[in-house]
C-alpha cells in the first residue's frame, strides 16, 4: 500500500462538550479544547481517564457532537458530517471487530460500503493482511483469534479504505506488557511509512512518549500542554504535567535572589544556586523545584555542594538502582546508573548533590 | 443512562430526532405505527366508553358498577387473580427450586420441561377441555373411577385449577433463573456456618428469592385477570368473571359502549399491576452482589426426605399435566368421549373438511404476521436500546402497552377504531394480524435490548467510521448480530397468532375466521371431539415450527459464540 499523497491536518476549535447529569447538572467532559494535527503527524492526546482525551478523539471521529466550538479535517469544516462521511478510520480499545465476518469479511467491510470491484477488493484486502502479517488467516472467526491478532484486523480494517485520518482509542490497553510494545512499534512505523495524518488516545505516558511526534496533555476538560516528549519532560508547564509525564520530585523552595541568569533560592534547607532557570517571580516567592530522579548525584559522604542525606531504601533493577533517600525531612526519589550504582545500603549517611541546571521552577500554588 | 446530550442549534421536531436521516424516518414510522395501532384504539376505546354528544361523563361507569352482576365480576376477577397468582407461584417455584437443586435425573428434568412447555403452547381451551374430560359430568375419574353422578365442574375450583396449571410454568420461568443465579455457594456458605437445612432455606434461599416471587405473582396476576377462554368454559353462571363479561355484553347484546366501560373496569388493575411490576419489580435484584461466580458444588441444601419430597411433587405435577394431554388425544380420536370409545379419525376429518377454511385464515395470519412482527420487534427493540432521541421512553411504554393490556380490553379497542371511517379495518385480515403484531412483539422487543446491551456499541460505530450509512450498519451488521431475537420475536408471534383469543374473537369475521374460533364454536355447540382434535393439530403445528426455530437459533448461538436468550416461549 502506498504512502497517503497530500495528507492533510485536523483542527479542534473552541470545542465543548457538555451533558446534563442527573445529579450534578451540567458537566463539561471537555471545554474550550484546541488542537491542530500538522498533516503526516501523529499527534497523541494524553491524561487520566476522564480528562476529555477518549470525547475529544470521538468528536472529531464524528459519534459525538460538540456543544460549542468545530472540527475541520483538511480545510472542510465537519463539525455537522456524520461519521460516515468523514473519511476515517477508527480503531477501538475492544477492537470492535464485526462478531458475524470472518477476517476477510471484516476488513473488506469498508470497501465493500465503497462499492469497490471484487477484484479491487481482494487484492486491497490480500496486501493489507500480508503488511499486519496476517496473511493466510482470511477464514477465520474473530472470535477465533488472539487478542494480538484481533488488534491486527482492526488496524487492518481502518487502513485497507486509505482513510484521510487515522484515529486510534487506547488500542493496546487490552494487550500484555510485551505485546504492547511491539505493537506500539508497529503502529508507529505504519503510520511513518503510510503518512496518514494520526490522532492517538493513551492514558500511558511510556506509550506516547515512544510513538508520538507531538503529545497533547489533558486534564479535566482542558488541554494543559502541548509539545514533544523532550519538551513535556524537561519543561512541564505545571506541577500536573511534570507529574505525569515521568516520574518527578517536587521540592518546595523560595526564592532569594535573581541576577544573570542565575536564581538562588533556599530548598531542603539549603542555599542553592540553579543556572537558567526562568522564572517572573520575585524574591520570597514560594515555587516547586521538578527536579528528575536522574539529575540528583549521591556521593558516599557530604563533600562540597552536597547536603547530608540518609538512604531510607534500596531497589536494584539490573541496569539501574532506585533509591528513596531523606533530606532535611523530605523524601527524594533518586535514579542511579553504572556499575557502582548500588553501593548505598539503607540507613548509610550519604552526600546528595542537586542539579544546578535544568531545573523547572514552577510558581507554588500552580497545579 | 443518566446523562442527555444537550444540542444547540435546532429546534422544534428536528431537535428530538438524531441527525442521521434513515433514522429519523424509521423513528417516525413506528411511531406513526404505534399512533394507529395502539395509542387510536385505546383513545377511541375511552372515547367510547366516557364520552356522549361531546361532553366527558364518568356516568356509564357508575352505572355499570351499580349493577350487582358486574360488581360481583370484579370481585371474582380479582380474588381469581391472586389465588392464581399465588398458587400458579407455589407450583412454579416448587418445580424451579426442584429442578435447580435436588438433581433430579436427565429423563426426569425432561419430562418436566415438556410438561411446563405444552401449557404455554396450546391454544387457550386445551387444559379446561381436558378438565371436562377429566372431571366433568362424564368425566374419566369423576364418573367413572369415582362413580360420581352428575359432577359439577364448573365454578371457581376448576377454573382455579386449570388457570393455575396454564401458567405456573411463566412462574418457573422466571423463577429458574432467579435460583440458579443464588447459586449454591451462598447456601453452603450459611450451612457451614451451622444453620439447619430449613433455616437456610427460610433466611438465605427464600429472602435471595423475594423480587423473582412478587414478579412472579404479579405476571400471573395480570395473565389470570385477562384470561378469558378457561372462565368462559369452566367458571359456568356462578362464577361471572369481567373478560367473560364484557365479551357477553358485547357479543350477546351487541352493547358496544357497555362492553367498552366493562373493559375500562379491566383495565385499572391491570395498569396498575403493571406499574407495580415495573416500579418495585424489575429494579431489585440482589444477585448480583455476590462477586465472582466460582464452581458451584452439588449444595447440600436438602435433606434426603426432602428431596425425595420435592420430586415426588414436581413429578406428580408433570404426571398429571401429560395426562391431561393424552385424555385431550385420546378424546380425538375416540367417536364421544365418556359415551362411547369406539375409534375413530372423523374428528380429524371434520378438522380438515369443516375447519379447513378457519386452518388456512390462521395459517396465512400466523405466517404473514410472523415476519412483520419480528421485524417491527427488533426494529423498536434497536432504537430503544440504542437511539438518542426524546420520547424514547414513552416508545418503549407504548410499544408495551398492548401486551399489558388484557387481550379483551386490546380486542374491543380494535373493534372501536377500525369499524367505522376513517379507517375500516372490521371484516379484514389486517385488522388480525395488526391486533397479533402489536400485542405479541413486546418478547422480541424485550430479547432484542437484552442481546443489543451485550454487543458493544463501538461495533456500530465501527461501521460508520468505514463509512456506512447508518441503514447499511442496520442492515449489515445490527441486524446480523440481533437474528436471534428476530427469531425468538417471530416465534412468539407464531405460537400466539395460532393460539390466542382473547383479543381476536372481536376481530374474526365471515371472510376470516380462526382455529381457536371454532374451538370456541364447538365447545358451546358440545362437539368436545373436533374440538380436541383441533387443540391436538394446533399443538402439532406449533411444535413443530418452533422446534425448527429453536434449532436455527442453536446453530446462530454456536456461529456466534455464546450469547444467552431467554426461552422463546416465555412471551
Amino acid at each position: 500500500m502506498d504512502s497517503v499523497a497530500n495528507p492533510v491536518g485536523i483542527r479542534l476549535t473552541g470545542m465543548d462538550v457538555k451533558f446534563h447529569h442527573r445529579v450534578k447538572g451540567e458537566v463539561y467532559a471537555a471545554r474550550d479544547v484546541n488542537i491542530t494535527v500538522a498533516p503526516g503527524e501523529l499527534l497523541t492526546l494524553l491524561g487520566p481517564s476522564g480528562c476529555g482525551k477518549t470525547t475529544s478523539l470521538r468528536v472529531i471521529a464524528g459519534f459525538q457532537k460538540p456543544s460549542a466550538g468545530t472540527v475541520h479535517i483538511g480545510d472542510r469544516d465537519v463539525t455537522n458530517v456524520l461519521a460516515n462521511d468523514r473519511d476515517i478510520g477508527f480503531v477501538f480499545q475492544n477492537y470492535a471487530l464485526f462478531p458475524h465476518l470472518n477476517v476477510f469479511e471484516n476488513v473488506a467491510y469498508g470497501l465493500r460500503v465503497r462499492s469497490q470491484p471484487q477484484a479491487v477488493l481482494e487484492a486491497s484486502v490480500g496486501d493489507i493482511l500480508r503488511m499486519v502479517g496476517l496473511a493466510g488467516y482470511e477464514r477465520q472467526m474473530p472470535h477465533q483469534l488472539s487478542g494480538g491478532e484481533q488488534q491486527r484486523v482492526a488496524l487492518a480494517r481502518a487502513i485497507v479504505v486509505k482513510p484521510r485520518v487515522l484515529l486510534f482509542d487506547e488500542p493496546l490497553s487490552n494487550l500484555d506488557a510485551k505485546l504492547r510494545v511491539s505493537m506500539r512499534g508497529e503502529i508507529q512505523s505504519l503510520q511513518k511509512r503510510l503518512g496518514i495524518t494520526t490522532v492517538y488516545v493513551t492514558h500511558d505516558q511510556e506509550e506516547a512518549m515512544a510513538i508520538s511526534d507531538r503529545i497533547v496533555v489533558m486534564n479535566q476538560g482542558r488541554v494543559v500542554q502541548v509539545g514533544t516528549a523532550g519538551e513535556l519532560y524537561r519543561s512541564p508547564a505545571s506541577i500536573f504535567v511534570a507529574g505525569f509525564i515521568g516520574r518527578t520530585n517536587l521540592l518546595p523552595a523560595v526564592i532569594r535572589g535573581a541576577a544573570g541568569g542565575r536564581l538562588t533560592l533556599d530548598i531542603v534547607g539549603t542555599a542553592h544556586t540553579l543556572d537558567g532557570a526562568q522564572t517572573d517571580l520575585g524574591s520570597g516567592s514560594k515555587v516547586q523545584c521538578v527536579m528528575r530522579p536522574e539529575t540528583i548525584g549521591l556521593t558516599p559522604e557530604s563533600a562540597p555542594g552536597t547536603v547530608p542525606g540518609i538512604v531510607r531504601s534500596r531497589t536494584y533493577l539490573g541496569e539501574k538502582t532506585e533509591y528513596t533517600v531523606e533530606v532535611s525531612r523530605q523524601q527524594l526519589f533518586v535514579v542511579q546508573f553504572g556499575a557502582d550504582a548500588e553501593r548505598f545500603a539503607p540507613g548509610a549517611a550519604i552526600g546528595v548533590a542537586l542539579p544546578v541546571s535544568g531545573v523547572q521552577v514552577l510558581s507554588g500554588d500552580q497545579s | 443512562m443518566a446523562e442527555a446530550e444537550t444540542r444547540p442549534g435546532r429546534v422544534g421536531l428536528a431537535a428530538m430526532l438524531p441527525r442521521d436521516p434513515a433514522l429519523a424516518a424509521a423513528i417516525l414510522v413506528i411511531w406513526a405505527l404505534l399512533a394507529l395501532f395502539v395509542i387510536y384504539p385505546l383513545a377511541a376505546l375511552l372515547m367510547r366508553a366516557f364520552v356522549a354528544d361531546g361532553t366527558f361523563s364518568l356516568e356509564p361507569l357508575l352505572q355499570v358498577l351499580a349493577q350487582r352482576q358486574h360488581r360481583v365480576a370484579l370481585v371474582n376477577s380479582l380474588i381469581l387473580g391472586a389465588l392464581v397468582g399465588v398458587i400458579g407461584t407455589t407450583l412454579g417455584f416448587l418445580v424451579a427450586f426442584t429442578v435447580s437443586r435436588a438433581e433430579l435425573g436427565k429423563g426426569w428434568v425432561r419430562l418436566i420441561d415438556i410438561a411446563t412447555l405444552l401449557p404455554l403452547i396450546s391454544p387457550p381451551f386445551t387444559t379446561s377441555i381436558a378438565f371436562v374430560f377429566s372431571f366433568g359430568p362424564r368425566g374419566l375419574i369423576t364418573h367413572d373411577l369415582l362413580g360420581l353422578k352428575a359432577a359439577n365442574v364448573y365454578g371457581l375450583y376448576s377454573t382455579l385449577a386449570a388457570e393455575s396449571l396454564t401458567y405456573f410454568p411463566i412462574a418457573y420461568l422466571a423463577l429458574r433463573p432467579v435460583l440458579s443465579a443464588i447459586g449454591t455457594n451462598l447456601e453452603d456458605m450459611a450451612f457451614s456456618l451451622g444453620s439447619s437445612r430449613w433455616r437456610v432455606f427460610r433466611t438465605v434461599t427464600l429472602p435471595l428469592c423475594v423480587p423473582g416471587l412478587a414478579n412472579s405473582f404479579l405476571l400471573l396476576f395480570a395473565a389470570s385477570l385477562a384470561d378469558f377462554a378457561t372462565p368462559l368454559v369452566l367458571a359456568g353462571n356462578a362464577f361471572p368473571v369481567l373478560p367473560t363479561e364484557a365479551y357477553l355484553q358485547i357479543t350477546g347484546m351487541f352493547d358496544l359502549k357497555g362492553g367498552a366501560v366493562l373493559s375500562f373496569v379491566l383495565l385499572v388493575p391491570a395498569v396498575l399491576v403493571f406499574l407495580a411490576q415495573r416500579q418495585w419489580v424489575a429494579r431489585g435484584h440482589y444477585v448480583t452482589i455476590s462477586g465472582k461466580a466460582g464452581p458451584q458444588s452439588a449444595g447440600q441444601g436438602l435433606s434426603p426426605s426432602a428431596r425425595w419430597l420435592l420430586i415426588a411433587a414436581s413429578v406428580l405435577l408433570g404426571l398429571f399435566i401429560v395426562y391431561l394431554y393424552a385424555l385431550l388425544l385420546y378424546a380425538s380420536v375416540v367417536v364421544a368421549f365418556g359415551a362411547n370409545h369406539a375409534l375413530t379419525l372423523g374428528h380429524y376429518k371434520v378438522v380438515f373438511t369443516d375447519g379447513l377454511k378457519a386452518i388456512k385464515d390462521t395459517l396465512i395470519i400466523a405466517f404473514i404476521g410472523m415476519p412483520l412482527g419480528g421485524l417491527f420487534g427488533v426494529l423498536v427493540g434497536y432504537l430503544v436500546a440504542r437511539g438518542e432521541f426524546a420520547g424514547r421512553r414513552a416508545m418503549e411504554m407504548a410499544s408495551m402497552a398492548n401486551y399489558a393490556l388484557p387481550g379483551t380490553i386490546v380486542g374491543i379497542a380494535y373493534l372501536i377504531a377500525f369499524n367505522d371511517p376513517p379507517i375500516e379495518l372490521a371484516g379484514t385480515a389486517l385488522i388480525i394480524i395488526a391486533c397479533y403484531i402489536f400485542r405479541y412483539s413486546p418478547t422480541g422487543i424485550r430479547t432484542t435490548v437484552a442481546l443489543l446491551q451485550q454487543i458493544d456499541k463501538s461495533i456500530e460505530e465501527a461501521s460508520l467510521s468505514l463509512g456506512a450509512r447508518s441503514f447499511t450498519t442496520f442492515r449489515r451488521i445490527t441486524l446480523p448480530l440481533v437474528m436471534p431475537a428476530f427469531f425468538a420475536g417471530l416465534g412468539v408471534v407464531f405460537i400466539r397468532s395460532m393460539t390466542a383469543i382473547s383479543a381476536t374473537i372481536f376481530l374474526v369475521s365471515i371472510g376470516w375466521s380462526l382455529i381457536t374460533v371454532r374451538i370456541l364454536e364447538n365447545m358451546t355447540e358440545l362437539s368436545l371431539g373436533p374440538a380436541a382434535a383441533f387443540s391436538v393439530f394446533v399443538i402439532v403445528i406449533v411444535m413443530a415450527v418452533t422446534s425448527l426455530i429453536g434449532l436455527l437459533l442453536e446453530r446462530m448461538k454456536a456461529s456466534l459464540g455464546d450469547t444467552s436468550l431467554s426461552g422463546m416461549a416465555a412471551g
